[in-house]
C-alpha cells in the first residue's frame, strides 16, 4: 500500500509539471531572415509588440491586427512589386491609429521608392479644425527680425539644413528667441561664428535687469537633441525642478514598464533664477523637444512660465537608439526605419499628451488673413501678456 | 490542461482521507531563493536573475498513518527576482520583491526510526500575490554627464546618463498581473521527536504552474516562479500518540 501511494505521488508530480506553457523564441526584427511576407509580417508585428512603448495608452488592438493581417500577408509574394505595394497599404492601415506622434514607417524597398513615409500623426494633424500650413522659417529670419525687433538683435541661417536662429529685443525690453530645431548646444560648441554669437547674445541678455520678460518662439520647431533641455531651460533656474516623468519598457510584454522616474531640468553652472515672465509660443508644428520645452517652461519653479498659441503636435516621447532603453525604433526588410519613441513621457499633472498635443494656457489660433497682412496675432498676444 | 491539473489535486485530496487521527500545530521559518522560469524575449543586454527572500508559516499536520500525514502550512513567503541590464548597461536593474500569502497542502511521508525520521513532502499550493515592492536604478534620459575631455572613453551607460534610484510599492495592473498562483511542491527533510515536540529541518521546492501574467497578448513570454526554500520549524502534538503498529502495509 505504501508503495502504491508513493507511485501515485510521483505520478502526481510528473503530471503537473506538464501544465506549464512553452516559452516563445523571440528575436529582434532585424534578425529575421525574410524570404516571404509571412516572415516580414512576423518581424514587424513582433517588433512592434515588444518595442512600441505606448501600448498602455494606445487604442489599437494589436492582437486583432495580428489575427486580421497575418492571413492577408500570407497571400502576398515578397518578390512581386504589386504585392509589395499592397503590403504598404496594409501597413498604413495597421498603424493608422497609433498614438505615437513620432511614428513613421520609412520604406526601403525599390518598389516603394515613390511611396511616402507612413506618418499617422500627420494625417491626424490635417484633420484638426485649426489646421493650417506651417510658417516659413524665412518669416522669422526676415520679418520678425526686421518688423518686430527693428533689427535689434542677431540672427544666423543654415541654408543647407534650412534652419535659422533669431534672437533680439522687442521694444528694447522683451527678449525674443526663435530657432528651427533643437541643436543649439552643438551649435554653441561646434557651430558657425554667427550661431555662437546669436546664442551668446541670448544667454547674456538673460542677465539684463531691464528685461520685462522672455519669449521663446517654438512655432515650427521640429525638435531635436535632448541635451538642449538643460542647455536652454537650465539658464532660467538655479535649482533642479521636475516637469514630468518618463518610463521605459521593463520587459518583453506589451504592458511591462519600469516605474515613472522624474523628468527634471538641471540648472547650468552659475545660472540665476529668472523671475520675469517667460512665454513660450507653440503651434501644431511644435514637435518633440519643442513640446517638452513648453512643458518645462510651464513648470518653472517661480510660476512665471506660460504657453501661448496652439496645441502642439503631440510627440512627447523621447527618442534614442533602441538598445539604450529596450524600446523604440527598429527596422525590417521592408522598412529602413520604424521610427518610434523610446520612452513614454507625462507632464507633471500626470497626463500623457502623446497623440493629443500639449495644450496652451492661452489659446491663440493663427489668424491667417491677418498674418498674410503682416500681423502675427500669436506673437503680439505673447508680447501683450509679458506686459501684463 | 486545467482539468488535468485539477484532477491531480483531487487525487492528492483522496490520498489524504483520514483513518488515523493526530493533530500537530507549529511554527516554521525559512530562507529561499526564487527565480523566474522565463526569458527576456528580444530585449538586448537584459536578463532575469534569482533573488533571496524569506518565509514564515504555521504548519498544521494531521496524521493518518504512522508513516503518512496530511500537512498544510499557511505562510507568508517572498518570491523575489531581479531584472538587470548587462555589459555596457551594468548598474541598471530592478529588484522585484513580491510577497505572497500561500496555502500549501501536501502528503507528508515519513520513514526511519522512532525519534529521528526522514520525511518527504509532496503536494500542491495556492497562493495570492498580496503585495510587491520594486527598487532599482534606471538611467535618467534628461541627465547628461559632461565629458571631462574630448578623448574621454566610456565603459558604462551610467557614465553618460545619471542613474535614478527608486524604491517604491509596485502598482498592480489588472490587465496584466495574475495574482493567483497555483503550483506543486516537493520537500525532503529530517525531524526529531522530543516528547510532544517535533523539530524539523526541510529543503522544499515550489514550482508555479500558473503564469504570473494574465493571458493578455499573442506571443506572451510566460513567467513562472521557482522557489527553493530551506526552513526549520517545530510541531507540537495536541493529541496523545497512539501505540505504533509494528509495520505498515
Amino acid at each position: 500500500m505504501k508503495l502504491i501511494y508513493s507511485i501515485l505521488a510521483a505520478l502526481l508530480v510528473m503530471g503537473v509539471v506538464s501544465c506549464q506553457k512553452e516559452l516563445p523564441d523571440l528575436e529582434q526584427p532585424e534578425q529575421y531572415v525574410v524570404g516571404s511576407f509571412s516572415e516580414e509580417f512576423e518581424a514587424f508585428w513582433n517588433g512592434m509588440n515588444s518595442n512600441y512603448v505606448f501600448w498602455d495608452v494606445d487604442p489599437t488592438d494589436w492582437d486583432a491586427v495580428y489575427t486580421k493581417y497575418k492571413p492577408l500577408f500570407a497571400q502576398l509574394n515578397i518578390n512581386r512589386d504589386a504585392d509589395i505595394r499592397k503590403a504598404y497599404t496594409y501597413y498604413r492601415e495597421m498603424t493608422a491609429n497609433l498614438v505615437d506622434s513620432h511614428y513613421a514607417l520609412i520604406p526601403s524597398n525599390n518598389a516603394l521608392l515613390d511611396s511616402a513615409t507612413i506618418n499617422p500623426a500627420y494625417k491626424r494633424i490635417q484633420k484638426r479644425s485649426d489646421f493650417h500650413p506651417g510658417i516659413s522659417e524665412q518669416y522669422y529670419y526676415n520679418y520678425v527680425y526686421q518688423y518686430y525687433m527693428g533689427r535689434n538683435g542677431l540672427r544666423s541661417i543654415d541654408s543647407t539644413a534650412g534652419s535659422v536662429m533669431v534672437a533680439g529685443k522687442i521694444s528694447n525690453s522683451v527678449l525674443y528667441f526663435h530657432f528651427s530645431q533643437f541643436d543649439i548646444k552643438s551649435r554653441y560648441e561646434n557651430g558657425s561664428t554667427a550661431d555662437r554669437q546669436v546664442l551668446q547674445y541670448f544667454f547674456n541678455a538673460l542677465n539684463d535687469n531691464s528685461l520685462t520678460g522672455v519669449i521663446l518662439d517654438l512655432r515650427g520647431n521640429g525638435g531635436g537633441n535632448l541635451a538642449d533641455l538643460n542647455f536652454l531651460m537650465g539658464s532660467f533656474t538655479d535649482k533642479a525642478y521636475t516637469f514630468g516623468a518618463t518610463r521605459s519598457k521593463g520587459g518583453p510584454g506589451r504592458l511591462d514598464y519600469t516605474p515613472w522616474i522624474d523628468a527634471k531640468v538641471t540648472p547650468k553652472t552659475g545660472a540665476r533664477s529668472f523671475t520675469k515672465p517667460v512665454i513660450v509660443i507653440t503651434d501644431q508644428y511644435s514637435v518633440s523637444m519643442a513640446e517638452i520645452t513648453a512643458m518645462a517652461v510651464k513648470a518653472l519653479p517661480n510660476g512665471n512660465g506660460r504657453v501661448v498659441g496652439e496645441r502642439t503636435w503631440g510627440a512627447n516621447g523621447p527618442l534614442i537608439s533602441n538598445v539604450f532603453y529596450n524600446g523604440g525604433q527598429f527596422s525590417t526588410a521592408l522598412f529602413n526605419l520604424v521610427y518610434t519613441s523610446s520612452q513614454m513621457l507625462r507632464y507633471k499633472d500626470g497626463i500623457v499628451y502623446e497623440g493629443v498635443g500639449f495644450p496652451p494656457d492661452v489659446t491663440v489660433n493663427l489668424n491667417i488673413p491677418s498674418f498674410q497682412a503682416g500681423r502675427d496675432n500669436q506673437l503680439e498676444r505673447a508680447i501683450t501678456l509679458i506686459g501684463q | 490542461m486545467k482539468n488535468k491539473c485539477t484532477g491531480f489535486i483531487l487525487l492528492l485530496m483522496v490520498l489524504a482521507l483520514p483513518s488515523y487521527a493526530q493533530w500537530s500545530v507549529g511554527l516554521e521559518g525559512g530562507y529561499n531563493q526564487n527565480a523566474l522560469y522565463t526569458n527576456a524575449g528580444a530585449l538586448s543586454f537584459t536578463k532575469y536573475a534569482p533573488l533571496h527572500g524569506f518565509s514564515v508559516g504555521i504548519p498544521v499536520q494531521y496524521q493518518v498513518k504512522d508513516w503518512f500525514s496530511i500537512q498544510a502550512d499557511p505562510q507568508f513567503i517572498q518570491k523575489n527576482y531581479q531584472m538587470k541590464r548587462t555589459q555596457f548597461f551594468e548598474g541598471i536593474y530592478q529588484d522585484n520583491l513580491n510577497s505572497y500569502v500561500k496555502l500549501p497542502l501536501m502528503g507528508h511521508f515519513t520513514f526511519g526510526g522512532e525519534k529521528l525520521k526522514g520525511f518527504l513532502n509532496l503536494g500542491g499550493y495556492a497562493s495570492y500575490w498580496a503585495m510587491g515592492k520594486i527598487k532599482g536604478v534606471q538611467a535618467d534620459i534628461f541627465s547628461d554627464i559632461e565629458s571631462s575631455s574630448d578623448t574621454q572613453q566610456y565603459d558604462r551607460f551610467l557614465e553618460l546618463k545619471k542613474g535614478y534610484s527608486y524604491n517604491e510599492s509596485y502598482t498592480f495592473d489588472d490587465r496584466k498581473d495574475n495574482r493567483l498562483e497555483l503550483g506543486w511542491l516537493a520537500g525532503v527533510g529530517v525531524s526529531y521527536q522530543y516528547k510532544k515536540y517535533q523539530f524539523f529541518v526541510e529543503g522544499r521546492y515550489y514550482q508555479s504552474l500558473t503564469d504570473q501574467q494574465k493571458d493578455y497578448m499573442i506571443n506572451q513570454v510566460p513567467r513562472y516562479n521557482q522557489t527553493y526554500t530551506a526552513q526549520i520549524g517545530c510541531l507540537y502534538q495536541f493529541t496523545k500518540k497512539p501505540k505504533q503498529s509494528s509495520s505498515s502495509n
